[in-house]
């Protein structure tokens, strides 16, 4: 049967103690970094919680063109440049303006998708539809 | 002058330069516009001067096709023909619906839509229309708000004319009577079309009342106005000396019978704030009264392979009061008894219009009830609107007008109306609400859902009672009836006038390209003849 060495345990505690430092110190490091780290959930609550919402992304991903989950509706939205510039706003007021008017460049591309009869954005439909991802939370 | 072939012995012979078989707005407009060029005008109408069943008995047919329209009271046989029913919407054609297309066989007229303009703006006058502006930009700095913030490369406002609606019998009745050049003969009905033995040319018509006197009309050239039915109907039923009937040597008579597809269907949804206010009423600006709607660029209909279309927006109020399903028979003739009553005249047809307000009290109440609570009650601004529109169909062969066993008590067959629908035509429409609802969300101003499934179910489509096409205008006698200037191509007196020489529908009413035609048509009589 094995025995701890006194040895032993001091170097695994070393590597722990080290380990703890190298994640802090690059957790304290880290935030100082400017990166794309969408905060892709928060966005989600622009899509309203209303039963017409709600029927509207269940029916979306019924259509089988957009994405089947979250990363993949995260990543074909951060896409979108109006999306991104909403993902690194904090204000809702303006959040909410980037998103419509993402919205409506989609339309302009023609990028629209037809759920239950709606003539809708991608960008709106596929908010909907990821809505119905998201995890509940408790 | 106006006689009636039934009172007294018949004449053994009407003569004239030109004889017109019909009173609606075809045929009258014609034959006052031969008049003012001095030619001798023999004007036959096969009903009274006014409605009367047995002669309205003789548009009875059968409906083998779609069931959403009727043969018999969707005309009207009598003096001033269906114009005593219409509604009056107006709008030319566009110059789309002329065009050939590689995309929609069939499409294009031998004509354009500038060669019809001059006519168009002389047909503003007999349906005492505005000026003869359909551009938005002709009447903007008049209206009282601005057009939806739409892309117009995509979808643009379009205008249309409401015509009082004139009534064609009222406003025209006293200038034919005293009209020394036209010869206007009522209860004549066209039995008849005699070909001199042998040979291309009409020799004269017979005429019949229901009763059975009869005459024959000589005339240098003929012109059937009966109608888009009718004027098939008279080309298959005339088999006396061509077995297939007159014009008929390619079997075109009665092929490519098309209707505007009435269909109220897709919801817009505007945001808050949204101003809508052109859209949802007629706006009296100018002379005119006007209606706008929404169309699509003609570059995108052509790019995306569409049917022309103008779609309305029909305000979706939660208060009743501002619904207009009142707005029927009995509301036009009351409005129309108030509207002559307060400049101190008595109605024509009086006594038509007091009984159809009678038999519908019910409808001229809740109509009277509603514009009085509407002056006083808040104004309510709708944000949800329905679409409403008579929708182009792509031309189709297959859809017709043939002759059945049955005969009338002229002893003419009557008709079978084969009116098709196809699943391409609605899907087009689909496509059509797909774009106005991209634009719509483009312009970040609201969302639309579409009524039309993908699967779509031609019962939402009704007969917007425009019956085109049947005696199609085409340069080749292979493809179309009637030539450029609307002669049978196989016969050299005899000219058709009317909505059956549509090559396409466009999505239009039709009574303005209707007259607009018939005027031409009589300019160019005028210097044949
Ligand atoms: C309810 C309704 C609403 C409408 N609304 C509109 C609208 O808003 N806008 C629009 O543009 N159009 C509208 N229309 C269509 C419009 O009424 C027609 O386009 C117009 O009347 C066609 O004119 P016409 O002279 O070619 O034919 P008609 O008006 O039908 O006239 C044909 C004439 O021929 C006569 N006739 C028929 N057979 C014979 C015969 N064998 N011998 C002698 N005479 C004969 C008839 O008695 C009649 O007088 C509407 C129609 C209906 C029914």
């Amino acid at each position: 049967m094995a025995t701890f060495t006194r040895r032993a345990l001091l170097g695994s505690a070393a590597v722990v103690a080290f380990g703890a430092v190298a994640y802090g110190g690059s957790r304290f490091g880290c935030a100082f970094v400017p990166r794309n780290h969408p905060d892709f959930f928060s966005l989600l609550d622009i899509a309203p919680d209303a039963p017409i919402a709600r029927r509207i992304g269940e029916r979306a991903l019924e259509l089988g063109s957009l994405p089947n989950d979250l990363p993949g509706f995260a990543s074909a939205l951060t896409e979108r440049p109006l999306i991104r510039q909403a993902l690194a706003e904090d204000c809702p007021t303006v959040r909410r303006t980037l998103v419509q008017d993402q919205c409506a460049l989609d339309f302009a591309a023609q990028r629209t998708v037809i759920v239950d009869g709606w003539v809708l954005s991608e960008t709106e439909a596929s908010l909907c539809a990821a809505r119905m991802l998201r995890p509940q939370q408790a | 002058m106006i006689s009636d072939l039934r009172s007294g012995p018949p004449p053994r012979e009407i003569v004239g330069d030109v004889c017109i078989v019909g009173t609606g707005p075809a045929g009258i407009s014609l034959a006052l516009e031969l008049s003012k060029k001095g030619r001798r005008v023999v004007l036959l109408e096969g009903g009274g001067p006014v409605y009367e069943q047995d002669s309205q008995d003789l548009y009875r047919g059968q409906v083998t096709g779609h069931h959403h329209i009727d043969t018999a009271n969707s005309r009207l046989r009598q003096f001033g023909g269906t114009s005593g029913h219409w509604t009056g919407m107006c709008a030319p054609l566009d110059p789309l619906d002329f065009e050939p297309r590689n995309d929609v066989p069939h499409h294009g007229w031998p004509i354009t839509r500038a060669d019809l303009d001059p006519f168009y703006a002389r047909a503003q006058n007999y349906l005492d229309l505005g000026p003869f502006k359909y551009d938005f930009a002709d009447w903007a700095a008049k209206l009282p708000a601005k057009p939806l913030p739409l892309d117009p490369g995509k979808v643009f406002t379009d205008v249309y004319q409401q015509s009082p609606p004139t009534r064609f019998a009222e406003k025209f009745h006293d200038a034919i009577r005293d009209d020394a050049r036209i010869d206007c003969w009522l209860h004549a009905n066209l039995t008849d079309i005699v070909l001199r033995d042998g040979s291309d040319v009409v020799e004269s018509m017979t005429v019949s009342t229901l009763e059975g006197a009869q005459t024959m009309v000589r005339a240098k050239t003929f012109v059937i106005a009966c109608g888009g039915i009718e004027n098939a109907r008279i080309l298959l039923n005339s088999r006396k000396q061509r077995s297939a009937g007159i014009g008929n040597e390619n079997d075109l008579v009665g092929r490519y019978y098309t209707d505007h597809m009435t269909i109220e269907t897709s919801t817009v949804m505007f945001n808050e704030g949204v101003d809508t206010a052109l859209y949802p009423e007629e706006i009296q600006v100018g002379g005119a009264l006007l209606a706008l709607g929404l169309k699509i660029h003609p570059d995108l209909v052509r790019r995306l392979h569409l049917n022309n279309n103008s779609a309305f927006l029909v305000a979706q109020h939660d208060s009743e009061i501002y619904d207009d399903d009142f707005r029927n028979y009995g509301w036009i003739a009351f409005s129309t008894m108030l509207k002559t009553f307060s400049r101190g005249h008595v109605p024509d047809r009086f006594a038509e219009h007091y009984c159809d307000v009678v038999d519908d009290l019910g409808a001229v109440a809740t109509g009277v009830y509603r514009h009085a609570v509407r002056k006083v009650a808040p104004s309510s601004r709708a944000s949800v609107f329905k679409i409403r529109q008579d929708a182009e169909q792509s031309p189709n062969p297959d859809s017709r007008v043939t002759l059945i066993e049955e005969k009338d008590a002229l002893g003419f067959n009557r008709i079978a109306l084969n009116w098709r629908i196809t699943s391409d035509d609605l899907l087009k429409l689909r496509r059509t609400h797909e774009v106005i609802g991209a634009a719509i969300g483009a312009a970040g101003i609201g969302r639309l859902q579409i009524g039309i499934p993908e699967t779509p179910d031609p019962e939402v489509a009704y007969s917007g009672y425009h019956h085109m096409g049947t005696t199609r205008m085409h340069a080749d006698p292979r493809q179309g009836v009637v030539d450029a200037d609307c002669r049978v191509h196989s016969v050299r007196n005899l000219y058709m006038a009317g909505s059956s020489t549509f090559t396409t529908g466009g999505c239009a009413n039709p009574t303005l390209t209707v007259t607009a035609l018939a005027i031409r048509l009589a300019d160019h009589l005028a210097v044949t003849v």
